[in-house]
């Protein structure tokens, strides 16, 4: 009997196999289709000119690792630029939104609903038609060519969908957690700290990585509010980057695949969240 | 004490809540104020500010500094009869039409394919394979594609060549035939992860059941698909639809970084206008009044992209 179920396994194994073939095949063909620029960069940043008009299809040896070396020296910064500012606006996003959805979710005061109507409209404006005004506002303020043109434009427009986020995660859970926690002696504060907080990690995760996303792509911003080379982000970096090395093409590659290192990390580190922060985007676009 | 919610044992708060005057009411709830005020400063100074300085400055000549001249619905009136306004609405008709169509077939095929396979292992290795390209930094994207269409070294030429087409191959992005096709495939063989994820979550969530009967009924991969899967999907294709739309409207790097408009005007979108509008020509009342359109033509697709992305996304 034992014996019979295996085989029955096997077969079934087998069976199971053959059914996706063809669904495989057309998922590789796909597959390689997708992969091939990328592989292509990565050969082509291990060749010096001369390999390049040589071969343009095949690794050529020796393998240029200098390229890289060249490339890190002028492109460090930023990429250094983009951790420092992405991750000043995920700490301040979410900070913010966590306390702002605690308090929308779970108290009741006066003019609440009209406040919180001043968060949740804006996901209706679209960044093109504040995009002018907004330089005017920062250049009054004094605040082009500093890292916080950058740094406050992104916390405020993160905001909006991020308040809405963590107010509709906190209404979720239930009310007997926060009794509960009352009944026990917490205060107030350290409700927050203490139950809700941990409780809202997942929500926590997906905000950061929304955030992450949308500001270390973020390229039209920094071109309007930053000219200094040394304050610029990644995104604009690059742009500087490619015209500078416009025909050394092995440097110029190489200096791709490092930029794409960070996110690289980030992906394989916390896959779960970066999909679903990528998913909760659909709500503002 | 500040009043708070509760389900079960409100009745006592509610008299109370009643009773008092509502300036007692605020001062009881001051904390709760305080916790807002900075993240409502920063929406009022750089999202509420700007916004309604867009509505107002569209009714003004306006060079960003003292020129501030009224000149009501003049700006719009221009708008009417500028050419390369007219120019790049059109343009953006096409591409939108174009990128809708690819970025919904495209990603609803892919997906079809994952949820086909009995695989559970590969089914969670092909959706992380098509993920994996977003971790490229979005501008390298458009970088890598300028290589793909260089016309002495590109990707795509050399392919032409390498294939026995070589004829074909041309200055991509510098002929105003080729230009917006070619600005239509940027990142093509890349599935658009946002539109892919929607379409393969609406597609893993049909149940099981219903597959496995309509196999016993007979039906094979194709009745499969239009009859069950298609659909089964409507608000999840129709939430990708709206969001490609909503994204080639008022997103226009790509074309700055790529073609910058040209040549000529061949690849000039509304939102690029606005760009150069503002910030080449010092012109930030017509800048604005670009906006307004393209809020406007927006306002109905994002309220349709939060009532159906509300159900659609979980």
């Amino acid at each position: 009997m034992n014996k019979e179920m295996t085989t029955n396994d096997k077969h079934n194994r087998r069976i199971n196999w053959l059914h996706d073939l063809p669904f495989q095949t057309i998922l590789i063909a796909f597959g390689i289709v997708t992969f091939f620029p990328l592989v292509l960069v990565v050969i082509t940043s291990l060749k010096n000119n001369t390999q390049f008009y040589q071969s343009f299809w095949l690794p050529t040896f020796p393998l240029q690792f200098n390229n890289y070396e060249v490339a890190f020296s002028r492109i460090w910064r930023y990429i250094f630029n983009s951790i420092i500012y992405s991750g000043s606006a995920i700490i301040l996003v979410g900070a913010l939104s966590s306390i702002a959805g605690y308090v929308f979710a779970r108290f009741k005061f006066p003019f609440k609903s009209f406040i919180f109507l001043g968060f949740i409209t804006l996901v209706m404006v679209p960044s093109v038609l504040t995009l002018a005004p907004r330089f005017i506002m920062v250049r009054d303020l004094g605040l082009l060519n500093t890292p916080f043109a950058l740094i406050i434009a992104w916390v405020s427009s993160g905001l909006v969908l991020s308040t809405w986020l963590m107010r509709s995660y906190f209404e979720s859970l239930p009310q007997e957690l926060f009794d509960a926690a009352r009944v026990d002696g917490a205060a107030d504060r350290q409700v927050f700290f203490y139950v809700s907080l941990p409780l809202a990690r997942p929500m926590i995760a997906t905000v950061a990585m929304t955030t992450l996303i949308a500001t270390w792509n973020d390229l039209i911003w920094p071109l309007v509010t930053i000219t200094d080379r040394d304050t610029m982000p990644l995104a604009q970096g690059l742009m500087q980057f490619s015209s500078s090395f416009e025909t050394e093409w092995g440097p110029l590659f190489a200096g791709y695949v490092i930029s794409s290192i960070p996110l690289l990390l980030v992906f394989v580190v916390a896959m779960r969240q970066f999909i679903s922060g990528l998913t909760s985007g659909a709500v503002k676009a | 004490m500040t009043t708070r919610i509760t389900r079960n044992s409100s009745d006592l708060h509610a008299i109370s809540a009643t009773q008092k005057g509502l300036m007692q009411r605020i001062w009881e709830a001051k904390w709760l104020y305080i916790a807002l005020v900075l993240p409502l400063t920063l929406l009022i100074i750089f999202e509420w500010i700007p916004a309604i300085s867009a509505l107002y400055n569209s009714m003004f000549i306006w060079n960003g500094g003292k020129v501030h001249i009224f000149v009501g619905l003049e700006n719009y009136e221009n708008l009417l009869t500028d050419r390369t306004f007219r120019v790049a609405l059109q343009n953006l008709v096409f591409f939108v039409f174009f990128r809708v169509i690819m970025q919904t077939l495209f990603p609803f095929f892919a997906a079809e394919m994952i949820v086909n396979l009995r695989s559970q292992r590969w089914t969670n290795w092909w959706k992380i394979i098509f993920v994996f390209p977003m971790v490229v930094p979005m501008i390298l994207n458009f970088l890598i594609w300028r290589f793909i269409y260089n016309p002495q070294v590109g990707l795509l030429n050399q392919t032409l060549e390498l294939i026995g087409m070589g004829d074909l191959a041309r200055a991509w992005l510098a002929d105003p035939n080729s230009a917006m096709w070619a600005l239509s495939f940027v990142r093509f063989p890349w599935l658009p992860t946002l539109q892919f994820l929607i379409i393969l979550g609406g597609l893993q969530s049909i149940p099981k059941e219903i597959h496995e009967s309509s196999q016993i009924d007979g039906a094979g991969f194709w009745r499969r698909m239009f009859y069950i899967d298609i659909p089964m999907t409507r608000r999840q294709i129709t939430l990708a639809m709206i969001l490609t739309m909503l994204f080639m409207t008022q997103r226009f790097d790509l074309f700055l970084v790529m073609t910058d408009g040209g040549p000529g005007y061949s690849t000039m979108v509304p939102a690029l206008q606005l760009f150069q509008s503002a910030f080449n020509f010092l012109e930030f009342g017509y800048a604005s009044a670009i906006g307004v359109v393209l809020f406007v033509a927006m306002l109905g697709l994002t309220v349709l992209n939060l009532k159906v992305s509300a159900g659609a996304v979980d």
